[in-house]
């Protein structure tokens, strides 16, 4: 059985060429024994093959590999692969040839014997194609019988694990409930749990106690927050406009929003369509508004001599891949100057992608402004998020009063108008000296609440929002990606065919684009998000190339969980919530995480035969500290916030026209903030964030790097802040634990969850009792060490005592009893 | 990547856990086999990774802006008789140029001020304008390359393309790449330093994607060595510590993550352990590095006074060499204030006098201590300065805006050919030219190198040459695609190495 191939839609330049791409074939009868074509020969194919016999194959005569009517015609007497007659397909001979062998000797990348091996077995079992896995639409299969556990997920994943260690290895013991305590908070808010719920949690004994303690956690404003974080490296936010002076940039709602929608759990496919065209939908909210922030989040410039015509471009570019990245799991980069090599993507279809974005009618160039329109004034932190809210909801009640108390006052063409208008006009209305509503009850209640709304609204900030153009500005492609060398006549936006198709009454501008990522059909969009949601709760993902699943991406560890759970997250209304809770409360992410002595050899953990364990990132290693010395402060929101840093980093690299040259650090509470809100300038971020691999942001980021380095150490030990935080905390310590046990037993409970073991035990004091007499002898060095940072000093205590608690914090701090989730 | 290319992957990784070879983790996961073992006898190779180095370390002077090739190195003489004509078209030929002059009126043919001299090189000889009487001392040491290209017009663009091979930042820089595939010499410093020299204009930006990892791991971007505050951020101990309260905190630490890791028997904690103690080595080894008292009054006669001042080109320039005595193998100086698109004379002659002496003594020095033949040091800015002046036009001054199209730049040491002059640019040094004067316009390509010229790519691939890297091979698979330095170009200039 053959589908029919698929035909190119729109294309200048491949005109007639065939694009046959990659050809569904019926599945093969025998699995488990043949050859799987697309988990094991299109990598190889791609990766060694398709640089010369790929879709961007410029000669015409020559052999393509991506098509199976290609690979299998006839070349003059013989095929490259000959279905009905396997033995006698060329490529065999040529895999052998001593002569002239494919590949070539001189090329870069040569074939192991591994790879030819299964070469030549897929062609001799008749050399059949099929679609790359990433490109057919999930759907859920059952789990395999083999495994003894419950939830599907254990299922899938024990049955691999049986698998792939000969029937040998099972899961781990599931973690002791502290630890599993600390890492599902960590997991979720960022944050260890709190002693009293830790308390709490540990003495029920309920059945349900951990999915309720799960529950908890995810209420908890810092879960927003925390989910935050990994969609704002994923999009690139930060709060200058990224390229030459680097200025401020007025889009920090956005932020705000981000952590808003995470903490009211926005369905995940609201979430995409709001941001991705939220300014298209019929009378759009201000959320819908502000979430557009998305499209505008590109570096942008204003240098002096730089051509508009050139960054339109640029930017258009950066948008186009940054969706690819993050939403397709797709690398398009390559498709901007020529057909991809190796994924089904031509260059017109590129342009066509790229047409989405091209009619936003924002100036290509950021003219250095904080207000670099077209913005949107909305509010300025979440507070006034939440009395926006307020209003609006008692907005909401007072109309519907005046409706039902009203219902003639109001006829004919008066009335369509009105219930026309915005709701924001009937309460002007309503509130009007002069209007129709002038001498109702509610009057004066309407114009008090409107008083209300404009006290409101003059506390509002700017934010960077998207507009469509009245008329579309037209797209062509451009030869090699140069802006100034555009070809043929202009493309209408369209999606690569090989991705599916547009659904049918979708209009052709974002709005168009975002119905297809969220809809049922797309292939794509709900495994990447599933593929980054556990990546973000295990630290490394089913697809371990999480920003890319094409042809050169790597394959999933778990395909057919990778799919259920994709699936999943679609029937379940786009619930992030929900995933969160089914992956938190599975067995695979319960287990101890230690390293297995006796298992087998699997250093990277693919097979899951242990819990998770990895270094925390940056922020959560500064929030933690804060957190334990009781410093952070709760507010959400609002500007970024400027916490110590090194004098003159930013002056050195700035010009002096730039209004980021001087980096003043904050006082007062906005030192202690989670570090979410620290200023995010892209082309010099906060030291401490990038020493722990925090992306720079001026491009997307779904997949943080994890290293170790010197300089951390040193960051870990002598930065100011640590330092501040250290000696709050020992104050903290000595002030609420009596003697130096019950001390170090607080200090491990709040960062480790646990109480210390002998070793450590033994190990912190004899640092304790070192430092203890040093500093009693040495009053003026433990004055010293206490007076770094701006917060007082509590004077009621002995300097000696906090100093030493305070060099024994910095140290447990600095150890993988607190930088690691385990 | 397909199941058994991750399988090699993860073999070579635990492999390189164990090795102490100092290679980077590119070189481990990218050799096959037979080089591995040659990697071993690590002497073979001399720290390359795919064929033998003659550079051991490179010492990058950028000058940030874009210096004036017209007012430095570029001479031509008969730009005089043209002065104040409007540059012919056929000279501009399609050359898009900035906002900046594209409205001008006229685009009048401004010819140096400067007066050039002839110095002997093992060539014809080297022209170089008055503005550098010290570097041009050592003209039988560099190669001067008169014809260097790139297609950016702006800074921005320009100097992330240079420093990235890419106009779009998200790309690991020139020395991420070599920290990635060359590793660390040095157990005490980090692989690759990057210093910020003062000037008296400090225009136009830099940002840290010029030394930073991209998609690279972070441990391979630039390390800042500043001159105010701590040379290295968060170097010194907190007040009220000292080095022996900061031992007994690594003992315990030590103590803390032995015991986590007889638990989860993650050889991370082990890795954490080793570079705390590196740590605490680099706060010694810093501070010595940076400690000039030991140096003899015949280097600062060599350097200048002021290379005694912290943050000078010139204390950067011997910071260099210092770094180099201690086997760091990447080191670059960043100095701002070249772009001078009006008063040229009185930025570019403050400009030249912060570098000009410190050029001449490193290479001196590097040359004296026998380091030089091992030791690359690359010059050069984003792009040049055009032939035509930038707003009024007198004999005494000027202004000069980018230009892309052809710029000089130099190299020397480390297996450069010495005493040489390459590429030439026309009458106007506005275009590459032929033998025969007329303009070359080349373009980068893939598979085709146009003699006597060197674009961007084919500098960095050359460099990377140098250091014993094949660019086409030093890659790093992001998104599907194995990207390198040079993108899909790159050709190494042989002409110019020894």
């Amino acid at each position: 059985m053959r589908f029919p191939i698929l035909l190119p839609r729109t294309g200048a330049l491949q005109g007639t060429l065939l694009f046959a791409a990659l050809i569904f074939t019926a599945p093969s009868a025998t699995l488990g024994q043949k050859i799987d074509f697309a988990r094991e020969v299109l990598p190889i194919l791609s990766n060694k093959c398709f640089v010369c016999h790929g879709p961007d194959t410029k000669k015409k005569k020559q052999l393509r590999l991506d098509s199976y009517e290609d690979a299998t015609a006839d070349r003059g007497g013989y095929h490259a692969i000959d279905p009905n007659n396997p033995a006698e397909s060329e490529i065999l001979a040529r895999l052998h040839d001593k002569e002239d062998p494919m590949p070539p000797e001189d090329a870069e990348k040569q074939l192991p014997d591994a790879e030819r091996k299964i070469l030549i077995q897929w062609v001799k079992e008749g050399g059949t194609y099929a679609r790359h896995w990433s490109f057919v639409a999930p759907r859920r299969t059952d789990p395999s019988k083999g495994a003894t556990s419950n939830g599907p997920i254990d299922r899938f994943v024990e049955s691999k694990l049986k698998e792939k260690s000969d029937g040998k290895v099972g899961f781990a013991p599931g973690a002791d409930r502290a630890t599993l305590a600390r890492r599902a908070a960590l997991t979720l808010t960022g944050l260890p749990p709190e002693p009293t719920e830790l308390a709490t949690f540990l003495a029920d004994d309920k059945a349900d106690a951990y999915p309720r303690f799960l529950d908890k956690l995810m209420q908890s404003p810092r879960y927003g927050e925390h989910q935050a974080r990994y969609w704002l490296d994923a999009v690139r936010y930060g709060d200058t406009h990224g390229l030459h002076l680097d200025n401020k940039r007025g889009i920090y709602p956005y932020r705000d929003w981000i952590v808003r929608a995470f903490n009211k759990n926005l369905p995940l496919d609201d979430f995409i369509l709001w941001q991705l065209a939220g300014d298209l939908l019929p009378n759009p909210t201000i959320e819908q508004n502000v979430a557009t922030g998305f499209v505008r989040m590109n570096p942008t410039t204003a240098e002096g001599g730089a051509i508009p015509a050139e960054f339109q471009c640029k930017n258009n570019f950066d948008r186009t891949e940054t969706l690819g990245t993050i939403l397709l799991g797709m690398t398009m980069t390559c498709a901007r100057c020529h057909t991809h090599k190796y994924d089904p993507i031509t260059q017109t279809e590129y342009y066509q992608l790229l047409a989405f974005f091209n009619s936003t009618s924002e100036s290509p160039m950021d003219g250095n402004k904080y207000e670099y329109g077209p913005i949107m004034k909305v509010p300025a932190d979440q507070e006034a998020w939440d009395e926006w809210e307020g209003l609006t909801s008692e907005r909401k009640g007072l109309l519907q009063e005046v409706a039902s108390q009203h219902p003639g006052l109001l006829t004919g063409g008066e009335k369509e108008a009105w219930e026309k208008s915005p709701a924001r006009d009937k309460l002007n209305r309503i509130a009007d000296p002069k209007g129709p509503f002038k001498d109702s009850p509610l009057h004066q209640k309407a114009s008090t609440l409107a008083k209300r709304f404009n006290e409101s609204e003059k506390r509002f900030t700017p934010t960077l929002v998207a507009r469509e153009l009245g008329k579309p500005r037209p797209t062509k492609m451009l030869l090699r990606g140069e802006y100034d060398r555009p070809v043929g006549e202009p493309v209408q936006p369209d999606i690569p065919s090989a991705m599916g198709a547009l659904p049918e009454n979708a209009p052709r501008n974002r709005l168009g684009l975002a119905q297809w990522l969220v809809s049922r059909d797309n292939p794509l969009v709900a495994r990447v998000l599933v593929n980054r949601i556990w990546q973000r709760v295990f630290g490394e993902a089913i697809v371990r190339s999480p920003e890319d699943f094409g042809l050169q991406g790597k394959q999933p560890t778990h395909p057919e969980l990778l799919d259920w759970l994709a699936v999943e997250l679609q029937e379940s209304g786009w619930n992030l919530q929900h995933m969160l809770r089914l992956i938190l409360t599975s067995k695979t992410f319960r287990q101890q995480s230690a390293h297995r002595k006796s298992a087998f050899e699997d250093p990277e953990n693919l097979w899951y035969a242990r819990g998770p364990s990895y270094r925390l990132d940056a922020e959560v290693i500064r929030d933690m500290a804060l957190w334990s010395s009781k410093l952070l402060d709760g507010h959400m929101g609002g500007e970024g916030v400027k916490p110590y840093q090194p004098a003159g980093l930013w002056k050195a690299l700035m010009h002096p026209g730039s209004n980021t040259k001087n980096y003043v650090a904050d006082k007062g509470t906005k030192l202690y903030r989670r570090s979410l809100y620290v200023y995010w300038k892209r082309t010099s971020p906060h030291p401490m964030m990038i020493l722990f691999d925090a992306p720079d942001r001026e491009s997307s980021c779904v997949r943080r790097s994890r290293t170790n380095t010197s300089l951390q150490s040193l960051g870990l030990l002598n930065e100011t802040q640590r330092i501040e935080m250290s000696r709050i905390l020992a104050e903290r310590l000595v002030t609420e634990a009596k003697d130096d046990d019950s001390r170090l037993d607080l200090l491990f409970t709040l960062v480790a969850s646990r109480t210390p073991n002998d070793a450590e035990r033994k190990a912190c004091d004899v640092l304790l009792e070192k430092m203890q007499t040093r500093y009693q002898s040495a009053k003026e060095d433990a004055l010293a060490l206490l007076s770094t940072g701006n917060s007082p000093r509590n004077e009621a205590l002995n300097p000696a005592e906090v100093a030493a608690w305070s060099q024994v914090a910095t140290t447990v701090l600095a150890s993988d009893v607190a930088l690691l989730l385990h | 990547m397909n199941l058994h290319d991750h399988q090699l992957s993860i073999t070579r990784r635990q492999l390189f856990g164990r090795s102490a070879l100092g290679l980077g983790t590119a070189a481990m996961a990218q050799m096959l086999p037979h080089e591995l073992l040659a990697a071993e006898g690590k002497a073979a190779l001399n720290g390359g990774i795919h064929h033998r180095a003659t550079a051991k370390r490179v010492i990058y002077l950028f000058m940030s802006g874009g210096p004036s090739h017209l007012d430095t190195w570029d001479y031509k003489p008969r730009m005089r008789e043209m002065f104040g004509q409007d540059l012919p078209k056929h000279i501009r030929d399609g050359q898009r140029i900035t906002g900046m002059t594209a409205g001008q009126k006229t685009h009048p043919v401004c010819p140096s001020k400067y007066k050039f001299t002839k110095h002997e090189n093992n060539q014809e000889g080297l022209w170089a304008s008055e503005l550098l009487p010290h570097t041009a001392k050592v003209a039988k040491e560099l190669c001067v390359v008169n014809s260097t290209y790139t297609e950016a017009i702006n800074h921005d663009p320009a100097i992330t393309y240079i420093q990235t091979g890419s106009q779009i930042p998200g790309r690991p820089s020139l020395g991420a790449w070599l920290s990635y595939g060359l590793g660390n010499m040095n157990e005490d410093l980090p692989g690759y330093i990057v210093m910020h020299a003062k000037t008296s204009f400090p225009e136009q930006s830099l940002f840290n994607r010029l030394w930073g990892p991209g998609f690279l791991p972070a441990e391979h971007q630039g390390v800042l060595l500043r001159s105010q505050g701590d040379p290295v951020l968060y170097l010194s101990n907190p007040k009220g510590t000292s080095r022996e309260d900061r031992r007994a905190q690594l003992d315990t630490l030590a103590a803390l993550n032995r015991s986590q890791h007889e638990k989860s028997l993650d050889p991370q904690t082990l890795a954490r352990i080793k570079q705390h103690e590196m740590a605490f080595r680099m706060q010694t080894s810093v501070p010595e590095l940076m400690d000039l008292t030991k140096e003899s009054d015949k280097t600062f006669e060599l350097y200048g006074e002021e290379a005694r001042q912290a943050g000078t080109f010139a204390a950067c320039c011997l910071n260099a060499r210092r770094l180099a005595e201690r086997e760091v193998r990447n080191i670059q100086i960043f100095h701002r204030g070249w772009d001078a698109h009006g008063g040229l004379p009185r930025e570019h002659e403050s400009q030249c006098r912060d570098i000009d002496r410190a050029c001449y003594a490193l290479i001196t020095d590097l040359k004296q201590r026998g380091m030089l033949d091992e030791t690359l040091v690359v010059w050069g800015g984003e792009f040049g300065r055009t032939s035509y002046c930038q707003g009024k036009l007198t004999k005494e001054n000027y202004g000069r805006d980018h230009h892309p199209r052809c710029f000089t730049t130099w190299m020397a040491g480390g297996g450069i050919k010495p005493g040489t002059t390459y590429g030439k640019s026309d009458d106007y040094g506005y275009n590459i030219a032929n033998p025969d004067g007329t303009p070359m316009l080349p373009k980068p390509e893939k598979d085709k190198w146009t003699p006597g010229t060197m674009h961007i790519h084919d500098r960095n691939a050359t460099i990377l040459h140098l250091l014993g890297i094949n660019h086409r091979r030093l890659t790093y698979r992001y998104q599907g695609r194995d990207f390198r330095l040079t993108d899909i170009h790159g050709h190494v200039l042989k002409d110019i190495l020894t």
